[in-house]
């Protein structure tokens, strides 16, 4: 109190207003800060190229009028722009599969013994394009998935094979998608350093210059686990 | 009623003017164009003319053009299980 006080009488401004940031940054709560991944400090380990992440949209930016309206009844089509536009650009949880899980013997004998060894890998197939990850692995996707923010969890349902140090078990030309739990959650959006090229036609002194700068998402593999037969049998 | 679906697998070009003209009334102007024509005489007397260079198969119906482009997508292989907060 004494202090707030000497400060107060200082006839410096600048150490008032820095006083009055400190207070006001003490009362934000902590819901409306970025989350931490976000953070520079941690942003940084992922990237060695320019760094773009997209902040995940503020709640404060959707209309509070349209907000209430999309929870209280989520079910109609009238929801809010935003869910909309999820719903157009992500695919959503597919049905569950009716045909019950049929597996070869030799899978039966061998796929437990696959499942206690301890790192797994996974060929997963994302838009046809195969992608060899293990657990913990970043992947940089060549494209901009449309429609995800940073902190989506995505599960990876298309895999062509799936080993550990001694065991592989490929797809013919995939594995069925209830023998292994994959997720991965999205990281951010990088960007590549901008790219010029000059463009020349012959017998003329126009250059046109072309410049490109492509996004690309971020994903990190946070799940993958293999089934056990017991886990099969039952669902 | 039953349908060809017609592929074009190999090109016509180098190919006598009178084949090429069967491929253009098929609708055939690429490779791998598939049309689909219902099952008459004409028709299968059409598909005898270019038999070496069309895959030719019979189905129930005619795919339309997006059912068609549905078929050569390959599956996005994700979903969203959990969305973040937006």
């Amino acid at each position: 109190m004494i202090e707030l006080g000497s400060q107060i009488s200082l006839p410096n401004s600048k150490m008032l207003s820095r006083t009055l940031k400190r207070s006001i940054s003490d009362h934000i709560p902590s819901s409306s800060l970025p989350p931490t991944f976000l953070l520079p400090c941690r942003a940084r380990y992922f990237n060695s190229t320019t760094q773009h992440v997209e902040p995940a949209l503020d709640s404060s930016s959707i209309p509070p009028a349209v907000a209430p309206a999309a929870s209280a009844n989520p079910a109609t089509p009238t929801a809010s722009p935003i869910k909309k536009q999820l719903l157009r650009s992500v695919p959503l949880r597919p049905p569950p599969i009716a045909t019950p899980l049929t597996l070869d013997a030799s899978v039966k004998e061998m796929l437990p013994l696959l499942a206690v060894q301890p790192e797994h890998y996974i060929s997963i197939h994302i838009h046809g394009k195969p992608y060899l990850v293990r657990k913990g692995d970043s992947v940089r996707l060549p494209f901009q998935m449309p429609g995800v923010v940073p902190g989506d969890v995505l599960r990876l349902n298309r895999a062509s094979s799936l080993g550990s140090r001694d065991y592989t078990l490929k797809g013919t030309p995939y594995l069925d998608e209830r023998i292994f739990q994959c997720r991965a959650t999205v990281i951010g959006t990088e960007a590549e350093p901008m790219r010029i090229k000059e463009k020349t036609k012959r017998r003329n002194r126009k250059v046109k210059t072309v410049r490109s700068k492509h996004k690309f998402t971020i994903l990190k593999i946070a799940e993958l686990r293999v089934k056990n037969i017991d886990e099969l049998r039952e669902g | 009623m039953s349908y060809f679906r017609i592929t074009l697998m190999r090109s016509g070009i180098g190919l006598p003017k009178r084949t090429q003209g069967v491929l253009k009334a098929l609708g055939l102007r690429q490779r791998m164009k598939t049309v689909f024509y219902p099952v008459t005489p004409e028709v299968a007397g059409q598909i005898m003319k270019v038999k070496e260079l069309v895959a030719v198969r019979e189905v129930d119906r005619a795919l339309t053009k997006h059912e068609l482009k549905a078929e050569r997508k390959p599956d996005p292989g994700f979903y969203m299980e959990r969305a973040a907060r937006r």
